[in-house]
C-alpha cells in the first residue's frame, strides 16, 4: 500500500517536471544547447551584407555640474550690551544655509566680556570672577528675507540688497552658569559680488538671570557688522 | 606679541585667503542650456521681488554658472549675467535637445534626498533641550543621523551627542513615522550649590521614534522621542527621556 502511494508521487513529479519545462526557471533542464556546426558553409545561413552601413557617430554629451552657492560663512563684529554689565565689544562666527529664496538657517558663536555693574563700582565688590565675566552666546536662527531690492553706487554699480527677521534659540554662558536663550533681530544684507555678503545686524538675546538677586528676564542688545562668503 | 593675539593674526590671514580663493579660483566649463520658450526671463536677483532687466529669446543659450536656492545665475551669449527661476530653466533644452532635468524641492524630494539639517527645541530629561542634526540618506528609508543637544537644567547643565541610524517607514507619504536606534555621549556639569559637583562624560545608547510631516518646499516638520539609557561609574545605569519637535530641510 505504501508504495503505490510512492509510486504515485512520484508520476505525480515526473508529470510536474514535464509541464514545468516551459517555465523559466527550469526550461534549461531539458533544452541542451544544439551542438557547434562543423561544417564550412555556414555563411549561406547568415543574412545578407546591408548595401548601407549606418554609420552614426552618436555625439556623446556629458552635462557639466552646476555648483550650488548656499551655504554662508563670516565673521562679525560689533558691540553687546549685557544688561547690568555695560555694552563692550563682540566677535563671532556665523554660518548660514539657504534654504530657498525667503528662508534661511544660521548658526551663530559670539563672545564678550562683561565690565562692572553701578554696585561694583561704587562699592568696590567684586561680583563675579575674570572667568566669569566671559559672555559667550551660542543660537540657532531661522531667517526670513523680505524687502529685497538693490543698493546702489553712483550709476555704473548695483549691488542686490535685503532685510530679513532673525529668530531663535541657543545657550548662553555667563556667571558661571549656561542659560537657554531666546534671540531675535533683524539685519540688512548687501550682496556686492556672488561669493560676498556685507551684514549689519540687530540681535535681542533674552535669558532668565538670578546674578543680582532677584531672577528677572535680563535683554542682551547686539549690534554688529559682519562679512561672510558664499560657497 | 602675545600667543592669543599670534592666534588672532593667523586666523585674520586665513580669513582674508579664503576671501580671496573665489577670485582666483579657475576657469571652469558650465552648462549651456538653450531657450525653448519664446523668451527666457533675467532677473537681477535671485528671488521673485527682484526686477527683470534682461530677456534671452528663442533658441539663443546661456551658461549656468551656479545655483542659489532655487534660482541659477546664468550668462547670455553676448555675457549679460543675470538670474533665472527654476520654473523657467524646467522649460530650457540640453544641446541635445533633451529637456534639462535637475533637483527641485518638491515632495519628490521629501521622499528621496540626500541630506538632512534641522533643530529642534525640547526637553532632555527633565532639562530644556537645544538640538540640531544632521543627516545622509542611503535610500528613502535609511538614514544615518547625528545630533547635538545643549540641555539647561534647574540641577545641572550639558551636552550630549549622539549618531544611529533611522528607518522611515512610508517615506513617499507626507505623515512618515520613522525608527531610530544609536549610540551616543553626554556630559554633564552639575550646578556648583549641589554636594556631588563633579562634571562627568558618560556613554548612551538609544532607541526612539517619530513622526515627520511635509510642510513646503524643501521643509518638513519633524517630532521624536528617544529613550536614553546612561552607562554610568556609579551602581546603576540611568534612563533620560528626550522629548523635541522641530523643523528640517532636505537638500
Amino acid at each position: 500500500m505504501e508504495s503505490g502511494i510512492r509510486v504515485l508521487l512520484l508520476t505525480a513529479a515526473l508529470a510536474l517536471l514535464a509541464t514545468l519545462s516551459g517555465c523559466a526557471s527550469v526550461r534549461h533542464w531539458f533544452h541542451r544547447s544544439p551542438p557547434a556546426s562543423v561544417s564550412g558553409d555556414s555563411s549561406q545561413d547568415q543574412a545578407p551584407p546591408r548595401v548601407v552601413e549606418p554609420e552614426v557617430a552618436r555625439r556623446k554629451i556629458t552635462v557639466p555640474k552646476i555648483r550650488s552657492r548656499n551655504f554662508e560663512l563670516g565673521l562679525d563684529y560689533g558691540v553687546l550690551s549685557i544688561e547690568d554689565f555695560g555694552a563692550h565689544p563682540s566677535y563671532g562666527v556665523t554660518a548660514a544655509y539657504h534654504i530657498t529664496e525667503d528662508f534661511f538657517f544660521q548658526a551663530e558663536l559670539g563672545r564678550t566680556r562683561a565690565g562692572q555693574t553701578s554696585f561694583e563700582q561704587l562699592s568696590n565688590v567684586q561680583l563675579l570672577t575674570e572667568s566669569e565675566r566671559r559672555f559667550t552666546y551660542y543660537d540657532l536662527s531661522l531667517g526670513y528675507n523680505f524687502l529685497p531690492g538693490e543698493a546702489f553706487i553712483g550709476r555704473g554699480v548695483a549691488m542686490t540688497s535685503a532685510f530679513y527677521l532673525l529668530g531663535g534659540i541657543g545657550g548662553t554662558d555667563f556667571g558661571g552658569d549656561t542659560k537657554f536663550t531666546v534671540n531675535f533681530g533683524a539685519g540688512y544684507r548687501v550682496v556686492p559680488a556672488d561669493w560676498l555678503a556685507l551684514h549689519v545686524t540687530v540681535q535681542d538675546h533674552v535669558f532668565q538671570s538670578s546674578l543680582l538677586g532677584t531672577t528677572k528676564l535680563t535683554n542682551n542688545l547686539e549690534a554688529r557688522i559682519g562679512t561672510t562668503v558664499y560657497f | 606679541m602675545t600667543p592669543r593675539a599670534r592666534q588672532w593674526a593667523l586666523a585674520g590671514l586665513l580669513w582674508v585667503a579664503a576671501l580671496l580663493t573665489p577670485v582666483l579660483g579657475s576657469a571652469r566649463e558650465y552648462l549651456q542650456l538653450f531657450v525653448a520658450e519664446p523668451y527666457l526671463q533675467l532677473h537681477t536677483g535671485p528671488g521673485r521681488g527682484y526686477p527683470v532687466f534682461h530677456v534671452v529669446p528663442r533658441a539663443e543659450s546661456v551658461d549656468v554658472l551656479f545655483r542659489r536656492t532655487d534660482w541659477f545665475k546664468v550668462r547670455t551669449e553676448h555675457g549679460v549675467e543675470g538670474w533665472a527661476s527654476q520654473a523657467d530653466m524646467q522649460k530650457t533644452l540640453l544641446a541635445d535637445g533633451t529637456p534639462f532635468h535637475f533637483d527641485v524641492g518638491d515632495r519628490a524630494g521629501f521622499t528621496s534626498h540626500r541630506y538632512e539639517m534641522g533643530i529642534f527645541a525640547g526637553a532632555y530629561g527633565g532639562a530644556s533641550l537645544v538640538s540640531a542634526y544632521g543627516s545622509f540618506s542611503f535610500n528613502p528609508q535609511l538614514a544615518l543621523e547625528g545630533a547635538l543637544g545643549r540641555f539647561f537644567g534647574r540641577f545641572s547643565n550639558g551636552y550630549s551627542g549622539d549618531i544611529g541610524l533611522t528607518h522611515v517607514f512610508a517615506p513617499e507619504s507626507r505623515w512618515s513615522p520613522f525608527l531610530t536606534l544609536g549610540l551616543g555621549e553626554v556630559h554633564t556639569e552639575p550646578k556648583a550649590t549641589l554636594v556631588q559637583a563633579t562634571n562627568r562624560t558618560e556613554s548612551t545608547a538609544y532607541v526612539g521614534g517619530g513622526v515627520r510631516y511635509y510642510f513646503t518646499r524643501r521643509f518638513f516638520l519633524r517630532a521624536e522621542y528617544k529613550a536614553h539609557y546612561v552607562f554610568t561609574k556609579r551602581n546603576q545605569n540611568e534612563e533620560a527621556d528626550e522629548w523635541k519637535a522641530g523643523f528640517a530641510f532636505f537638500f
